[in-house]
């Protein structure tokens, strides 16, 4: 109960991208959220460029073991996203660049 | 008094509170899945006013007020930055005067702006393709997850039971008067039934007689990595291209791009496309340049459930007696849901709603061939 462990859970970052800290998940939990997807939404975990490959199954097996649910029963609606990395939009958009004055060349999706 | 509402989304989670806050103490909620997975999480969180029948100006109206309040109570994310209906072509701009007339006669205050005031309004748009804009202040944007949570917390702090994982199979009725709801966790016995359970309120009603014609048309929206903010209004929309490519910017930061690509109804919400990237990024990069420059994070699916008319299914069904439906919202449900919460709770403790438009959208409208008419209905 001392100010040491707040510390430590204030300085264990769980989900990198978005900064999320295991303080951040136990004051959600603590909050009412009882539901993982809707805190895992809540707290944006897996919404950053890792899709959640760093960090869903650390908040996941804290929020089991806090809920004294399985890991199953945890993860049952949650759904992974395309695409499996961040994709840069120039990708898609062969536009034509005059109306721009041309200050960068769209590569297409070839080179 | 013991009211089972089916659906955990946004309206169901409303109607809920609202039934509460007015001394109701068994309010009971199943969900399919978990609490939001439908369209009340997958929507990309904007509203407007400016809408083309009078139905939905009357109770978007209404709505928005609920939806300052809540800002106000509840300290979350809503606001209210304006729509703008981008035109690129000189004639689109008469269309837009029409509305904007439509607009105003209902005490919407649209109107139509031109490429200085847009540039100003944003400041990123590549001001050289586009010829003006429909402007309506009223419309805005929020953060959906957050203002959802809340009101999960505050539906389980008042007393409100939310079960997740329970689906209704069917219904059970006799004499008039719907007795139970049929789950694979069992049965569940209520005095008042609501269905609030988007598309999947057709199959719970087929099961006693009830048509709702309800399908669920695939929408396909991108979110990109956060940036500093970019996109100023609630929503931006370009009109003048096909399926209306609209943009917005969440509070965290990430651009939201979507836009109507044609799709089968009923189409699975995990049947992404390749294609969308391209149809969607393309028309947007065209009114900002910067987009070329960002990642695509993620892609998801969510539905608008349509019905025949695109206006939500409100009201009792008859011939049942204590049987309500909040349905169909057609892409509008999440601005509609503080209004929808106090309309179904206005029906079920004082037999009819205080705002009578609403009335127009009970669902024997499609029995009786009296249809709303809407046209824009996208954002």
């Amino acid at each position: 109960m001392g100010g040491e462990e707040v510390g430590v859970e204030k300085a264990t970052i769980i989900c990198r991208c978005n900064d999320v800290t295991l303080e951040d998940i136990n004051k959600a939990i603590e909050a009412g959220i009882d539901d993982f997807e809707l805190l895992r939404k809540y707290l944006k975990i897996g919404f950053g460029p890792c899709q959640g490959r760093g960090c869903l199954l650390i908040a996941a097996r804290i929020f089991a073991r806090r809920m004294s649910k399985s890991l199953g029963d945890v993860l049952v609606n949650y759904s992974v996203r395309p695409p499996i990395t961040p994709i840069p939009a120039k990708y898609f958009t062969t536009v034509s660049l005059a109306f721009q004055g041309g200050e960068e060349v769209s590569r297409g999706g070839k080179s | 008094m013991r009211i089972l509402i089916i659906g955990a989304g946004v309206s169901g989670l409303f109607i809920a509170y609202e039934l509460l806050k007015r001394g109701l103490k068994e309010v009971l909620v199943l969900d399919a899945k978990t609490p939001g997975y439908g369209a009340s999480l997958r929507n990309i969180g904007c509203f407007r006013s400016s809408f083309t029948s009078r139905e939905h100006v009357l109770l978007m109206k209404e709505s928005i007020a609920k939806w300052l309040e809540i800002k106000r109570d509840w300290g979350v994310f809503i606001e209210q930055r304006g729509y703008l209906w981008i035109a690129r072509r000189e004639d689109t701009l008469d269309v837009f005067r029409e509305l904007a007339k439509f607009h105003n006669s209902h005490g919407v205050p649209t109107r139509v702006i031109g490429v200085d005031e847009l540039s100003s309004r944003e400041p990123y748009i590549n001001t050289s393709i586009v010829k003006g804009a429909l402007f309506d202040p009223t419309a805005g944007k929020m953060s959906v997850i957050e203002v959802f949570t809340e009101l999960y917390i505050r539906v389980k702090k008042m007393g409100g039971i939310i079960i997740p994982h329970t689906p209704v199979e069917r219904l059970v009725s006799s004499g008039g008067i719907v007795k139970s709801a049929l789950t694979p966790r069992g049965e569940y016995a209520a005095d008042v039934f609501v269905v609030a359970a988007a598309e999947g309120s057709r199959k719970i009603l087929e099961s006693i007689g009830v048509n709702a014609p309800i399908e669920p048309s695939p929408r396909h929206p991108l979110v990109t990595e956060p940036y500093a903010e970019v996109i100023k209004s609630g929503l931006v929309i370009d009109w003048d291209t096909p399926g209306s490519p609209h943009i917005t910017q969440t509070q965290h930061g990430s651009i939201i791009l979507a836009r109507d690509i044609k799709d089968e109804p009923w189409t699975p919400l995990n049947s992404q496309r390749h294609d969308a990237f391209e149809k969607i990024i393309k028309p947007l990069s065209e009114l900002y340049p910067f987009l070329r420059n960002v990642n695509v994070n993620r892609y998801w699916m969510g539905y608008y459930d349509m019905t025949p008319d695109h206006h939500p299914i409100y009201g009792p069904v008859k011939p049942f007696e204590n049987l309500y439906i909040a349905a169909g919202f057609s892409g509008h449900g999440l601005m509609m849901a503080p209004i929808t919460g106090v309309l179904i709770a206005d029906w079920i403790l004082h037999g009819r709603p205080r705002i009578s438009v609403a009335e127009n959208l009970v669902l024997e409208r499609f029995e009786t061939g009296r249809l709303v008419k809407e046209i824009a209905v996208v954002g």
